[in-house]
């Protein structure tokens, strides 16, 4: 790459995301599959290119293949070339350290010899599990006129849900004064999106400082605002950090709506069509007659012969005859088999759904799952990747089933309860 | 296979009259089909599917449309070492100061390109047929049968044949046999098997046919070339296909090979045919799925992803991009890239061209109105005003300015310049 001055992107992309609960069972939380044909990281990535920065290094470290192989080259998002480029950095061992990554800042710190080989002035460091739209080639202008040593991207969030976050109190010039990490009673609403420009020079020296520094929200800023110069950065775009079932699927459900506020063309979002698989060498998606479509989002080469409504099915995706898919997330692949009902649910790839199954049945929403009771609570089911249901089988709510599930592991059971499932033993 | 043995020659230059304002701007070939893909994606993909990574494809008419959509040859996984895709368009030199002036005469001023190959069959194709078929099979039959010429036909209702090049196969072998009789659209048509414009040569008769044809005042492979081994009695046979075959060199075909695209079991299934095109061109790999509002009704239909739908979609295929607003209807349609149909607009039997916009409340074609010539062809880049009544079988041509529309209404078969 290019000795440049543009900023170099560090990317955060090895967080496992376990809330997310099977879905990560075998990839990388950024890998998910997100709005019928992108994964996660791809809404970072492609702000990344269109803020027209052309550096950026990758950093993983849990289950990565999956995530690896849809990177690629970085070509999707136009980061091939002789002075740009993506660059995967996992964790490996040296001369002295030798350990996975701790925490956000070490992660960083296990790759000083990138950031010293790529010279740059700013370093954006960003994670790769949010879905949003931001341009960071303002939020790097503005950190220079603030002659900023940390710039903070920050967004208003309800006081409810500030626990989640790293929260700062700011004076009148944006200035941060004050910091709470995942406060539990909120004195701000002002929530850190986890996305940080440093001054590199800065970076370099602040890591170099103490090695028992771990994470940037709990160590780095805090200690920094005593002394050095960090700003908020404001957002007041759209921004949803996808870590849990519910979130996931409540952003999956505001693709839908015309004027929900989030748009991945408009916006610029690329997937990648050349990963592994080539998802998008799909035909037109076919509407059999006598199908029911409505207030849905449905990818090429899907077949529609049932009825799907308020819903999000990715590539390839078959509903049969009399099928129903309701309020649900379908992955690549899936199909859904004559009579069946989908309800509430998010399958994952290729999942079979037998004819006459029924997937979310029940009123009885608000019985959490009992394995993991802070995962599914609010009525969704979990289908994972390859499984095949048996035919006329009634799976309630909360349910989690696990992935490559065969039929024969019902074992002859006619439902699984709400709040149950079928997980590896 | 290390070096390809076998050289594809697809002909994709031509227009055809027929086509009219689809083809203003392209190459027939080019001519978007199938909700995302244009027509010389068919060869292009049986090509990919067969093993056959050699390609020219010869060009001559508006090919940017073309070039444009070949791009590197990616998408039909024709780069590599010995494998890729060349555009030869005409050029001058000391011998030749001509156009193409016709098919063969377009291979015969490129047989630099083809000697430098040196291959051991030459395939030549038409880029305008919508069709699976594995060529190995036919290469295959052609090499047991030691043939100069192995041609594809397929068989056809004796008052369709007219219209085709026509030939008796003997029944030698389940695959074909030899060429008994050929004649180019005859009007009494002795055999019933028409030509599929699908011709495997051996490299040296192929030269030297074509260096004699020279001589000629017309350069086609089905009017000359074909007659001309024949009388020469060259090892000609003839491989019989059985599968489905879709032309598109008039409206009305280029109408129902579509509708051929629909169904719960259609005629054509680009998905089990494995179709392949450049997502690039036109950059369709960025649009997302299509999105269908609460109002939207989808029957019999196709949509690709980039659409946005709120009204009702009968027996229609959109490509990426459409807009079909709330109150709106499209039946029997064939919209292309980008059209706007905006609030209550009717269309009826249309095929729209890229980036046309329909005005509230217009009605364009006439329901019931199912007889050939019936359909009625939007060119491009155009906005249809605002409660515009056009008939059936009209045609608008490319880009009109807005002082150029009627006061309200086009009669029946109309045509707008």
């Amino acid at each position: 790459m290019r000795p440049g001055t543009d900023a170099l992107v560090l990317l955060l992309a090895g967080g496992i995301g376990s809330r997310l609960n099977i879905l990560v069972g075998h990839r990388a939380k950024p890998a998910v599959p997100f709005g019928g044909i992108y994964r996660i990281i791809d809404f970072s990535l492609s702000n990344v290119m269109n803020s027209g920065l052309t550096r950026v290094g990758v950093l993983t470290q849990y289950k990565p293949l999956s995530l690896m192989r849809h990177i690629g080259t970085g070509e999707a998002w136009d980061f091939t070339g002789r002075t740009r480029g993506v660059k995967i950095l996992p964790p490996r061992t040296g001369e002295k350290d030798s350990d996975w990554y701790q925490g956000t800042a070490d992660a960083i710190r296990q790759n000083i010899d990138f950031i010293q080989s790529n010279p740059s002035e700013q370093v954006l460091i960003l994670s790769g599990d949010h879905i949003y739209q931001m341009d960071f080639a303002a939020m790097l202008e503005y950190h220079r006129h603030k002659e900023a040593d940390i710039t903070i991207g920050m967004m208003v969030v309800p006081k409810s849900e500030i626990h989640q976050f790293g929260a700062g109190i700011v004076d009148t010039e944006n200035r941060i004064i004050d910091w709470e990490e995942k406060p539990r009673v909120p004195r701000t609403n002002l929530a850190s999106m986890g996305i940080y420009v440093f001054d590199t020079d800065y970076l370099l020296r602040t890591l170099g400082r103490d090695k028992r520094e771990i994470d940037f929200g709990m160590h780095i800023v805090p200690r920094a605002i005593g002394s050095d110069r960090v700003f908020a950065y404001p957002f007041y775009g759209y921004w949803r950090d996808v870590g849990t079932i519910q979130s996931y699927w409540e952003t999956n459900m505001d693709l839908i709506p015309e004027d929900s506020g989030i748009s991945p063309e408009e916006w610029g979002i690329r997937p990648n069509p050349e990963a592994e698989g080539r998802p998008m060498d799909r035909a037109p998606a076919r509407f059999i007659s006598g199908c029911q479509v409505r207030s849905s989002m449905i990818s090429a080469g899907s077949v529609i012969e049932g009825t799907v409504i308020n819903s999000v099915l990715s590539p390839g995706v078959l509903v049969k005859k009399g099928a129903v898919v309701r309020d649900s997330v379908i992955f690549e692949d899936s199909v859904i088999g004559e009579g069946a009902v989908v309800d509430l649910a998010i399958c994952d790839k290729r999942v079979q759904v037998g004819a006459r199954a029924i997937v979310g049945h029940g009123e009885d929403r608000d019985r959490p799952n009992s394995r993991y009771p802070k995962h599914l609570y609010t009525g969704i089911t979990l289908i994972g990747k390859e499984a095949v249901l048996p035919e006329k089988i009634r799976i309630g709510r909360n349910c989690i089933v696990r992935p490559n599930c065969r039929p024969e592991d019902f074992a002859g059971l006619a439902a699984l309860a709400s709040g149950e499932s079928i997980l590896e033993e | 296979m290390l070096k390809p043995s076998t050289l594809a020659m697809i002909l994709a230059g031509g227009r055809v009259d027929e086509l009219g304002v689809l083809t203003h701007y392209r190459p027939k070939s080019a001519v978007p089909f199938g909700g995302f893909a244009r027509v010389i994606d068919f060869p292009l993909t049986n090509l990919m599917l067969s093993g056959i990574e050699l390609i020219a494809i010869l060009s001559q008419y508006r090919s940017y449309s073309l070039i444009n959509h070949i791009g590197t040859g990616a998408a039909w996984d024709m780069i590599g070492r010995y494998r890729g895709i060349s555009i030869l368009p005409p050029f001058k030199d000391y011998e030749s100061p001509h156009w193409y002036r016709g098919s063969a005469d377009a291979v015969y001023q490129n047989l630099d390109f083809v000697r430098y190959h040196d291959p051991e069959e030459i395939l030549v194709l038409s880029g305008d047929h919508v069709y699976s078929m594995d060529y190995r099979k036919m290469i295959r039959y052609h090499n047991e049968q030691n043939a100069d010429l192995t041609a594809a036909f397929l068989e056809v209702a004796p008052e369709e044949a007219s219209r085709f090049g026509v030939a008796e196969i003997a029944d030698d072998f389940p695959e074909g046999g030899r060429l008994i009789s050929y004649e180019e659209k005859p009007e009494r048509p002795r055999g019933r098997w028409a030509s599929l414009t699908v011709l495997c040569f051996r490299p040296a008769v192929l030269y030297e046919m074509l260096r004699l044809n020279q001589e000629s005042d017309s350069y086609e492979f089905g009017r000359d070339i074909i007659p001309m081994m024949m009388e020469r009695r060259l090892n000609v046979h003839g491989y019989k296909f059985h599968g489905y075959w879709g032309y598109t060199r008039t409206v009305d075909e280029y109408w129902q090979t579509s509708m051929d695209l629909l169904g719960p079991d259609p005629k054509i299934d680009m998905e089990k045919w494995g179709l392949r095109t450049n997502l690039e061109h036109r950059n369709i790999r960025d649009c997302q799925p299509m999105k269908i509002g609460g109002h939207g009704v989808l029957d019999n239909s196709m949509v690709y992803n980039g659409c946005i739908v709120d009204g009702t979609v009968r027996n229609s295929i959109l490509f990426p991009g459409v807009r079909v607003e709330r109150g709106a209807e499209v039946v029997d349609s064939i919209l292309f890239f980008n059209n706007h149909v905006r609030e209550d607009a009717r269309l009826c039997r249309v095929v729209s061209d890229v980036n046309t916009d329909f005005g509230r409340n217009c009605r364009v074609g006439v329901p019931g109105v199912d007889t050939p010539g019936n359909v009625t062809v939007i060119g491009w880049n155009n906005r249809v005003p605002d409660s515009m009544v056009i008939g059936s079988g009209c045609t608008v041509y490319p880009r009109l300015a807005a002082d150029r529309w009627p006061e309200n209404h086009m009669v029946d078969q109309e045509v707008l310049k």
